[in-house]
């Protein structure tokens, strides 16, 4: 019943993660400006976590630099399943006019599932908040199918096709080698 | 004890709250916000130029040869573009918007994160009727626009600089400045009325 309670009340507080992959730093401004009192994500109850290990939603920004790609990796993975991850800006799904670079490893969606994209660049703070209340349904969707699944047993959750197992940090390509134009 | 903030906490208790409670109530953006491009394909003349300003790569072409004459898909791929605004700056049929449209969210792989993306219509264009249309030779004196909506030169204006054929996208013009020549090559001519834009002396009539 206590356990109940617990997910009955997450559902409505979802955290966020925010991760800066190399972002020029507008896209992160605008997620501010969802947080501030005009716009006031908190009514939803998202709030920004200092660490993975609280958030429930993680929110990327930026083209995914190769120094920042390791580290965004190892992020994600860190942060409790079930998770949805959140991309604002066209930086982190094609790398946007930086793509073709030998520093850029953009889109994100190469290496894990990415649940929602907010188009962008960078898109405005009612944009992103659409998509983090798009990520909310999402993310009571796939706690509905983890609850499901640890009655049936499964611990590790279900395993829907979409979803990718997020590559070690050491697996991922050290160079740009693999981007093409 | 002097307590300075009671009073702006007891003030804030009762004063409005600075939310736009966005959601529910929509806000517009702002003016000349830059959001959704809006392609009007019945307008696009297919010149390639919005293809070749584009900064992203968001743009891309399918060309489809059906009976006809060629289908042509321009599709703009949102999640690449960055919102410049320069393609719909250099499109001289004025093809392309950005509208005030901000709500742009991809759900899924495939179509719905495409939809993130974006994908526009096909246009189909007429076989090259305009190859039959070339009756009215470019000698004539007086020089009057064609029909067919191709330039035709001034020669007693023109200074055969060049510059027209340089900017060319369709490679269609041959300036000669020795021989004093201008020519047209109809096949490659899309009529999109560059040459005449960039003419310095208003040589070319369109
Ligand atoms: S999408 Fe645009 S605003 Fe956002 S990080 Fe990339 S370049 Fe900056
Ligand atoms: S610039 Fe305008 S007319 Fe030319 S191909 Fe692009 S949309 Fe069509
Ligand atoms: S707005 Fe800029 S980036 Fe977007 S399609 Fe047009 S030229 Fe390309
Ligand atoms: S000749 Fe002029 S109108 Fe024709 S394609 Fe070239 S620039 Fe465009």
């Amino acid at each position: 019943m206590f356990k109940n309670l617990i997910t009955e009340s997450t559902a409505k507080s979802p955290w966020l993660f925010h991760i800066n992959s190399g972002s020029c730093n507008g896209c992160d401004i605008e997620l501010v400006a969802v947080l501030t009192p005009r716009y006031d994500a908190e009514r939803f109850g998202f709030k920004l976590a200092g660490s993975p290990r609280h958030a429930d939603i993680v929110v990327v920004s930026g083209p995914l630099t190769q120094q920042s790609l390791p580290r965004t990796l190892r992020a994600i993975s860190q942060v409790p399943e079930p998770r949805c991850i959140v991309t604002i800006g066209s930086c982190p799904q094609s790398g946007n006019v930086f793509k073709g670079s030998y520093s850029v490893m953009a889109p994100l969606s190469k290496y894990v599932h990415v649940d929602v994209a907010v188009a962008g660049c960078t898109p405005k703070p009612e944009a992103i908040m659409d998509g983090l209340v798009q990520a909310t349904e999402i993310l009571k969707e796939k706690r509905k199918a983890w609850l499901e699944a640890k009655k049936n047993g499964l611990k590790d959750g279900p395993k829907a096709e979409t979803e990718q197992e997020v590559p070690a940090a050491e697996d991922v390509p050290a160079s740009g080698e693999e981007v093409q134009q | 004890m002097d307590f300075p903030f009671v009073r702006e906490a007891v003030k804030n208790l009762f004063s409005r709250s600075s939310c736009d409670m966005y959601p529910l109530k929509p806000s517009e953006a702002a003016e000349q916000y830059r959001g959704r491009i809006e392609y009007d394909p019945s307008k696009c003349i297919n010149c390639h130029f919005c293809e070749r300003v584009c900064a992203g790569g968001a743009i891309s072409v399918v060309e489809v040869p059906v009976e006809e004459g060629t289908q042509i898909t321009r599709t703009f791929d949102l999640s690449t573009c960055t919102f410049c605004n320069t393609c719909a700056d250099f499109c001289n049929t004025h093809a392309i918007k950005l509208t005030k449209d901000y709500h742009m969210i991809g759900l899924k792989e495939g179509d719905l994160l495409v939809s993130g993306t974006f994908v526009k219509v096909a246009k189909k264009k007429p076989a090259p009727p305009p190859a039959e249309a070339k009756p009215e030779e470019k000698a004539a004196p007086a020089i009057k626009p064609r029909d067919d909506g191709k330039p035709v030169q001034d020669p007693s204006k023109c200074v055969y600089c060049g510059i027209c054929a340089k900017k060319c996208l369709g490679e269609a013009l041959t300036v000669d400045r020795k021989e004093k020549l201008w020519k047209l090559d109809e096949d490659k001519c899309v009529s999109c009325g560059t040459c005449e834009e960039v003419c310095p002396k208003k040589a070319i009539i369109m």
